[in-house]
This record gives structure tokens, C-alpha cells and sequence, in this order.
């Protein structure tokens, strides 16, 4: 494998919404910038073709007040597991964004005005601003050409180096027979979620998934070997959306939640609604899976009676919230919203959790910063933090000497494994272990949770990820990279049972069956997981503010 | 499997290659027809098809197990 080193100043990894706001910023400070992406900036990330919400504070709309945002925005979508410091960074911020994104080319307003829609509760604040993003990514690839940051495509970053501090990363080219290491000054993670950790909506199939399925917690996975904190790794999150085509933007439709018999399974509205679309799914993500087992489902979304120009409304959100693809299938099936309720159903599970960062989007390692769907927040709370992280970023790089790598042992050592894999004539593909790992995740950390269960589910976890590190092979790079991101979700998965573990009660949507009460003690605490020497250990801790 | 490529009226100027983020293209050539060497790996995001500077050069097949459940 061809080797090569590149020096920069800010490493942004991953090129979503937080990695290009990174890299943007971190070059106006003044940084030399490297962005490298699994994929192609263009449309890679959850937002790859677009995005219609960003929760925002915007002085005009909301009056000179911001407190009733903040508290909103900390109670529908951080919860108790943010700080209200965060959130208020965040909502405080959010201005400045949305006149930078307008300011280039990114329409946040409709019609000339400020529209806020959805994903609201009726007689609540509005929080979440509509915006046509459907060429955010095209947009902000531009501006970041434009500064001078130098981005590499199809470059799947995939460890990162450590002698004391952080001093880079390295990866590995997703096309061509290449391996780069990176020498920074600081890293920006921003890769998205962890999306192919369980089973997906269609058995064996593991690509019909609501997130793209390109996001595998790369940067959690990272993260946690190089010994930073994770958060919350217990707290499962669940979408909802059309079945069978499994795919985010439920907020973004204009109906009504109903059963079979047509009688709303929400109290939020009657009719469609296109200021509040039905937000019953927004508090209770699992309803439709609990209606169907429970003899009531399914349920379906129904659009029917809504009026000639909120159709028109939705459809324009709709293909600015990057569903093309699902209006394109709608439209060859000749299925009209106007006349066919669409069953909705709840999708997989994955963890909310992730990466550590406080509201300067500093990791617990110096040097490291996160952003985005590191720790989930949506596109807004990428944008915002990401360009946070970056300012962050290069200002650290400024303290910093050249960095040199002095322990050549570690990259070398990470370099043979990578060739053991491609020379590997017979073993295991990464599909039969990524099916593996699906399979045990929801079989033994699925939504029925108790300890000999978990504890028969780590054993047989670990001898999963012994086995597929020693017998992995990969004919190409495609396959090499799916080869390391099993990996990486194999480390995901330990840390989710370990943390599930040790969670030992039953609180909002994380059930414990042999602890079915909720542990006061444990109020106003989150659960950080953090990799020493070799041992993971846990910490209680108290989420001030 | 999706996409769908005509091969009539593809100009393999190489964008959807370029772009794919679960690249579906792998080892396709330059200035050739591209290929579609991992069609199950297709997350049907329609990036290809907004793309394509040629109206009508590709398109998405759903599969049929994504087949839209409705009244």
C-alpha cells in the first residue's frame, strides 16, 4: 500500500454539516486545514441531499426574549442528557448561522419570511425553523474551496494518534491502494451516527435505513480507543417514518396520525396541519410498534383533506428535506398522499449517545474536538458546533509546535493489519460479520434488557470481534473500508452493552427489566464511559446548569 | 437494483460517480459508461439522479421489499 504524509494545522474528519462548518471557520482564523471524507463533501452525511429544520432563536421572530427557545429546545430535543450552558450556546449562536448560511445561497427564508414549522407542540414555542436545503452540501463544499481548505474525498479516517496529546490520524483510501498519515495540531470529529449497529427494516438487507447507512461511529469508535469520553451510550434512539422505505423527515409531513378505524392515535390535532403535522411521533417514537403488537396497528400517516396549497407545501419540504427519492417511488407506484394514508412504522434502534463535548465542542483530550452527530443534535446543533470546534480548533493549533511522530511502531503496526486483510484469501466478508453484530445487538441489547441476558450478549460480542479481527479479508478498498467500519461498530456495540450494564434502572425510554423503577439517586446524572490502558471504566456524573 | 443507467443517454461526464456516498460506482471508469459494481449498497438518496447534467440518463429502481405499505 502506497504511504504518504500530510501535515496540517486543523484535521477535520468527516465532511457532513459539522466538518465543513470546522474547517470553514477553523481557515478564517487562520489555520492551514486538511478535511478528509469517507465519501465525497458533495452529498455525503445525513444532510447529503438536503435538510428542512434548524432549530433556531431568531430575535425578529421570537422577540427580544431567548429563554423560552432555550428551555424548548433543552426539553423536546437535548433533554436531561445536555446541559442548559450547551443549549444556550447553541440557541445564542444559531442566529449567526442561519444569516451566514443565507448569506450563501442556502435559502433559510420562505416566501421572504421567517417560516417555523413542525416538530412543535400546539401552544409551545417554535423552535424549528423551515429552510431549503436540499444543496446545503454542494454550498458549503464551495465555501470551504473557496478559504482554501484542502479536502480529500473518499479518505476514511479511521484511528487517531496519541503520544500524550492528539497529533493526528491516520486512514486509509476508500478507492486507491494509499494510507495517509495525518500530523495536526488538532482534530475536529464530526462523522455522524452510528447507523448499521442493529438489524435494519428489511431482514438481511442492511442498507434501507432511515440515516445513511455510510455513517457507521467512525469518530465514537476512534475517540474511545484514543482513550476520550463517551456519553450516554445506553440511551437507545429510535426514528419513525413510511414503511417499508425506511427514511428520516416524519416532521417534515402535513397529516394526521390515525388507526385503522381513521381515529387519531394523538391528541395533537384532527385535521392536517401544516404549522404542527402530527408531533404525537415526535414524543413517542415507538407508538407505532407498540400499536402493532398490541392488536391496534397499524397506523398510518393521512394526509387526506389536507388543502390544495398545504400539499403543494409539504411536497416542496418534502424534496427539500432530501426525499426525492421516496416522491420518486410515490410517484411510480401512483400512490397519492391526497387520497392513501402511507402506514408508518418505527424503525431500528441505535444510541443516542456519543462523543463527550461540552459547548466550546471540547473533548475530555486536549486537541479534540466534536460536533454534529457525534452526540446527536441535528443539522443546526452541527452547524453551530462545528463551527465552534473549528474557531476552537485553530486557536489551539496556534499554541502548538510542528508536530512529529516519534512511536513509528503504532502506524506500522496498524498498516500490517490493514494488509493482513487485503492479502486474506478465505475468512469472513464484513457483510456476515456487520449481520453478526446486527443480530446480537438486538437479540441481547434490543429493546428487552437485563443483566443475564447482556452479560450472555458481551461474551458471545467479544468473541464475535476476536474472531472477525483475526479472519476479515477485503478484495478492494470499498471492502476494506466496511472491513473497518465493523470494527468500529463491534467497539460501539462492548461499549453499549457495558453501559447498559451499569445503568441499573428504568428511566424515560431506557428499560431495564430487572430494574423497573427509576433510581433517584441517578437524577441529574449521565453516565460517561472512557477507555484506561486496556480497562473501560464508568463515572456518574452531574449535569450542572 | 438501482440506479438504473441508459446507456444511451449517459454523456460519462462521471459526476455520479464523483458524488455517491455509498459509492455504488466503485471501479467504474473515467469517461466510460459507469458501472454499478455494489447496487445493494444504494440507500436510494437520489443524489445521482438530482445531479446528472442529462435529464433522463438514470434513474432509481426501488426494490421491491421498500414497496411503500399504504390504504
Amino acid at each position: 500500500m502506497n504511504e504518504k504524509t500530510v501535515e496540517t494545522d486543523v484535521l477535520c474528519v468527516g465532511g457532513g454539516i459539522a466538518g465543513l462548518m470546522a474547517a470553514i471557520r477553523a481557515r478564517e482564523v487562520g489555520a492551514r486545514v486538511v478535511l478528509a471524507d469517507k465519501a465525497n463533501t458533495l452529498r455525503s452525511g445525513s444532510a447529503g441531499t438536503g435538510c428542512d429544520h434548524f432549530r433556531a432563536y431568531i430575535p425578529e421572530f421570537h422577540g427580544p426574549d431567548m429563554e423560552p427557545v432555550v428551555q424548548e429546545v433543552h426539553h423536546s430535543q437535548a433533554g436531561w442528557t445536555r446541559t442548559r450552558e450547551f443549549v444556550r450556546t447553541w440557541m445564542e449562536r444559531s442566529f449567526e448561522i442561519v444569516k451566514l448560511w443565507d448569506g450563501w445561497g442556502i435559502p433559510m427564508k420562505y416566501k421572504g419570511r421567517w417560516e417555523f414549522a413542525g416538530h412543535t407542540f400546539p401552544g409551545r414555542p417554535f423552535t424549528a425553523l423551515k429552510y431549503s436545503g436540499q444543496n446545503l452540501k454542494p454550498i458549503l463544499t464551495r465555501e470551504a474551496r473557496k478559504r482554501g481548505v484542502e479536502i480529500i474525498n473518499r479518505m476514511m479516517v479511521f484511528d487517531l494518534l496519541r503520544e500524550g496529546g492528539i497529533i493526528g490520524a491516520i486512514g486509509v483510501d476508500t478507492r486507491a491502494d494509499r494510507l495517509i498519515t495525518f500530523l495536526a495540531k488538532s482534530v475536529v470529529l464530526g462523522t455522524g451516527g452510528c447507523v448499521r449497529l442493529y438489524p435494519a427494516t428489511t431482514p438481511g438487507w442492511m442498507f434501507n435505513r432511515a440515516d445513511s447507512p455510510h455513517t457507521t461511529g467512525d469518530g465514537r469508535a476512534m475517540a474511545y480507543r484514543a482513550g476520550a469520553e463517551l456519553v450516554n451510550m445506553e440511551i437507545p434512539m429510535r426514528w419513525a417514518g413510511p414503511k417499508y422505505f425506511a427514511r428520516c423527515g416524519k416532521g417534515t409531513w402535513v397529516g394526521v396520525l390515525r388507526d385503522p378505524q381513521d381515529r387519531p392515535v394523538g391528541p395533537f390535532g384532527k385535521k392536517p396541519n401544516r404549522r404542527y403535522g402530527d408531533p404525537i411521533s415526535d414524543s413517542y417514537k415507538s407508538l407505532f410498534e407498540d400499536y402493532t403488537r398490541s392488536g391496534k396497528g397499524p397506523v398510518y400517516m393521512d394526509c387526506r383533506s389536507i388543502s390544495p396549497e398545504d400539499y403543494q407545501y409539504m411536497m416542496y419540504w418534502m424534496s427539500h428535506e432530501g426525499n426525492t427519492g421516496l416522491l420518486g417511488h410515490l410517484k411510480e407506484q401512483g400512490i397519492d398522499l391526497r387520497k392513501n394514508p402511507v402506514e408508518f412504522m418505527t424503525y431500528e434502534m441505535t444510541t443516542r449517545g456519543g462523543i463527550y463535548f461540552n459547548h466550546q465542542a471540547e473533548t475530555s483530550l486536549k486537541g479534540l474536538y466534536a460536533a454534529g452527530d457525534e452526540y446527536f443534535g441535528g443539522a443546526s446543533c452541527a452547524a453551530t458546533f462545528g463551527w465552534i470546534a473549528g474557531e476552537n480548533a485553530a486557536h489551539h493549533a496556534k499554541n502548538i509546535k510542528r508536530r512529529t511522530i516519534r512511536q513509528w511502531k503504532s502506524v506500522e503496526k496498524k498498516k500490517a493489519f490493514l494488509d493482513e486483510i487485503r492479502e486474506r484469501e478465505t475468512g469472513e466478508t464484513w457483510e456476515e460479520v456487520n449481520i453478526a453484530l446486527n443480530q446480537t445487538m438486538a437479540d441481547y441489547a434490543g429493546s428487552t434488557r437485563y443483566e443475564s441476558l447482556l452479560e450472555a450478549g458481551t461474551r458471545h460480542l467479544q468473541r464475535l470481534k476476536k474472531k472477525a479481527r483475526g479472519n476479515l479479508m477485503a478484495k478492494n478498498q470499498h471492502e476494506l473500508m466496511h472491513c473497518l467500519e465493523v470494527l468500529n461498530l463491534l467497539d460501539i456495540g462492548e461499549v453499549i452493552f457495558a453501559a447498559v450494564r451499569e445503568r441499573e434502572e428504568t428511566r424515560d425510554k431506557v428499560a431495564r427489566l430487572d430494574y423497573p423503577f427509576t433510581n433517584p439517586m441517578l437524577d441529574g446524572k449521565i453516565l460517561i464511559f472512557k477507555k484506561k490502558g486496556n480497562k473501560p471504566v464508568t463515572e456518574w456524573r452531574e449535569v450542572k446548569g | 437494483m438501482p440506479p438504473i443507467i441508459d446507456k444511451n443517454q449517459c454523456i460519462a461526464c462521471g459526476i455520479c460517480v464523483n458524488i455517491c456516498p455509498q459509492d455504488v460506482f466503485f471501479g467504474s471508469k473515467r469517461k466510460k459508461v459507469p458501472k454499478i459494481t455494489y447496487p445493494e449498497e444504494c440507500w436510494h438518496c437520489n443524489a445521482c439522479v438530482l445531479d446528472c447534467p442529462q435529464e433522463g440518463a438514470i434513474r432509481l429502481r426501488i426494490p421491491s421489499p421498500m414497496l411503500i405499505c399504504h390504504k
